[in-house]
């Protein structure tokens, strides 16, 4: 059987087939599986792929031949970013501290991908602990952008993205911090969606910065992803931060009419450092949706240029804290570190050393500084004061405008290597990603037209608080619109 | 205020604080690297934030609170087969009391 390929394989075509029993799970995951073996040990998005999928196509084609109906995801192969727990296999955040951790539970979107008859391939590569932009920060290895291997997918969610673009799962999820699914989509030509803050339930999700972390789908087409949002979303009573609010048809948004709709261009994403062709293809983009009869003007953010600032004190002191679980006591690696006096600070000392990535023990460096005793006001309250700023821009604009589009990332997919060994301009890489996760909005990219040398390009899309549905209506307008325009 | 010298003392501080055991090169570039980090983060000085609440958190007010209901865990064994050592059905570490 062939390749998964783009637009006639996509979540919704493969899954209302398997439901219509054109084809069965089998087949697909099959397929699936072979483009896995055949183009993954070349670009490496996969930490582990489930020795189980067969079995699980095998159960839902079963289930169908005894007559009970199937679920939205029926059949669809789903790739999994590696800092959510799966019960049974593997979760190691790409991190030698978990390299043998098997977690003994399902994280809720997990258990929601099982209950729609999704079929979960197996775990995806991503940045240590999803710290940083280019999945470089793997214990290991790097995963490659399937549009062109010398360069990467993004991050952290890369392995999630390229397990997409190199048609080898039309759907995955990732999870998204400060643009960790919609910086790799945008590198690789998918969709990625970062939900409204609350929107998904985190349970089982590896915790970095729990003030902003969000679970989100990536998929091949706007339709697609939808689809997985509408799975995954919803109130868990085992995440606090869940909101317990009504989910949207995010499918049927997809097809409602964007006449009139307000889309708002910040000036301060389009200035300096934004890569001359990524400006002139998000341009394009918006002179197509004003076309279709959308009100496009500009707008001003004023803060923007501080979410960097903001973002690397409050991640990574939110993120201190939370990977102070990894001690080396309940799960994951433990290190006794040298011979002699052996006591249990020496063994959390030598554990984190051993265990942690330098990416890791910089952000809980700068995180324990930010909050340490002395530098706690100047920074970690100065930071949270700045985000009210931040937040307060975005509601200003939102009494005006409906969405807010920009760039998902001022430039291209950058060459492996490229940033590897300068943390501070890896970081300003996210400065479009930073603002909507530190204001908690919903936000996605979808693929604009390429540059001049083929490498993708994302629109990003954001919306007010759980206004997903608009999102996706002007998202799935363009993608509309550039299928009819675009190569 | 005035910067921060992000020196040596400090990282092994932080670090300390941490529970990092660093080695000596780990020290001095981590040193070198958020010298710059934190350089770049003072531009937040440059803005009056005087009369401006924090925001710790974006969305909490719609975030019910769950019952206060007993509800079974996870399988003892399953977790404990995870642990890097096991003693008497619990975690074992190596001694903290002198």
């Amino acid at each position: 059987m062939s390749a998964l390929v783009h637009t006639d394989r996509d979540v919704r075509a493969i899954a209302d087939r398997v439901r219509r029993g054109e084809v069965t799970a089998e087949s697909v995951t099959s397929a699936s599986l072979a483009r896995i073996g055949e183009i993954d040990p070349k670009i490496h998005a996969f930490l582990h792929v489930a020795s189980d999928a067969l079995d699980q196509a095998r159960d839902i084609d079963r289930k169908r031949a005894r007559g009970a109906s199937l679920g939205p995801l029926a059949g669809v192969p789903v790739a999994i970013k590696d800092a959510l727990v799966t019960r049974g296999v593997p979760a190691t955040a790409a991190s030698k501290m978990l390299a043998s951790y098997i977690p003994p539970y399902d994280a809720t979107v997990v258990a929601r991908l099982r209950s729609a008859d999704a079929v979960l391939i197996g775990k995806t590569n991503m940045d240590e602990f999803a710290m940083g932009s280019s999945t470089e920060n793997s214990a290991f290895g790097p995963t490659k952008n399937p549009c062109d291997v010398s360069r990467t997918p993004g991050g952290s969610s890369g392995g999630s993205a390229a397990a997409v673009a190199g048609a080898m799962t039309p759907c995955s999820l990732g999870s998204d911090t400060g643009g960790s699914i919609r910086q790799p989509a945008s590198f690789t030509g998918t969709v990625g969606i970062k939900p409204t803050y609350g929107r998904v339930s985190r349970y089982g999700l590896i915790a970095f910065a729990s003030s902003l972390d969000q679970v989100g789908p990536l998929a091949t087409d706007v339709r697609g992803a939808a689809r997985v949002l509408s799975v995954i979303a919803g109130h868990d009573p085992r995440d606090s931060t869940s909101l317990d609010v009504p989910v949207g048809d995010y499918e049927a948004a997809c097809d409602h009419s964007v006449r009139g709709v307000r889309i708002g261009v910040p000036s301060e994403y389009f200035a300096e450092g934004l890569d001359p062709e990524v400006q002139a293809s998000v341009r394009a983009a918006l002179s197509a949706l004003s076309a279709a009869g959308c009100i496009v003007r500009p707008v001003s953010l004023p803060h923007t240029r501080f979410a960097v600032g903001t973002y690397y004190v409050l991640a990574t002191a939110e993120a201190s804290s939370n990977l102070a679980r990894f001690d080396g006591v309940r799960y994951g690696l433990r290190s006794l570190g040298p011979a002699g006096k052996r006591d249990l600070r020496d063994m959390y000392g030598a554990t984190r050393d051993a265990g942690f990535g330098a990416e890791v023990k910089r952000r809980i460096l700068l995180g324990t500084f930010v909050l340490s005793s002395g530098y706690y006001d100047a920074y970690y309250l100065k930071a949270q004061k700045v985000r009210t700023l931040i937040r307060r821009d975005f509601e200003s604009v939102f009494r005006d405008v409906d969405v807010i589009c920009s760039p998902a990332s001022p430039t291209p997919a950058f060459r492996l290597g490229e940033k590897s060994d300068d943390p501070l301009a890896m970081y300003l890489n996210d400065i479009y990603t930073l603002p909507a996760s530190l204001a908690g909005l919903p936000a996605m990219s979808v693929p604009c037209a390429p540059t001049s040398a083929g490498l993708p390009v994302g629109l990003q899309v954001m919306a007010r608080p759980l206004e997903e549905t608009t999102m996706l209506a002007v998202a799935a307008a363009w993608e509309a619109e550039s299928r009819r325009t675009l190569p | 205020m005035p910067a921060p010298n992000i020196d040596r003392t400090l990282v092994l501080h932080v670090a300390k604080l941490a529970s990092l055991s660093l080695s000596d090169p780990e020290v001095d570039r981590f040193a070198s690297e958020l010298r710059r980090i934190v350089g770049y983060i003072e531009q937040l000085d440059s803005l009056d934030t005087r009369d401006v609440p924090p925001t710790a958190n974006v969305s909490v007010d719609r975030a019910p609170g769950r019952p206060d209901e007993v509800a079974p865990g996870l399988d003892r064994d399953e977790v404990l087969a995870q642990a890097p050592a096991v003693e008497s059905d619990g975690f074992a570490v190596p001694a903290f009391v002198e």
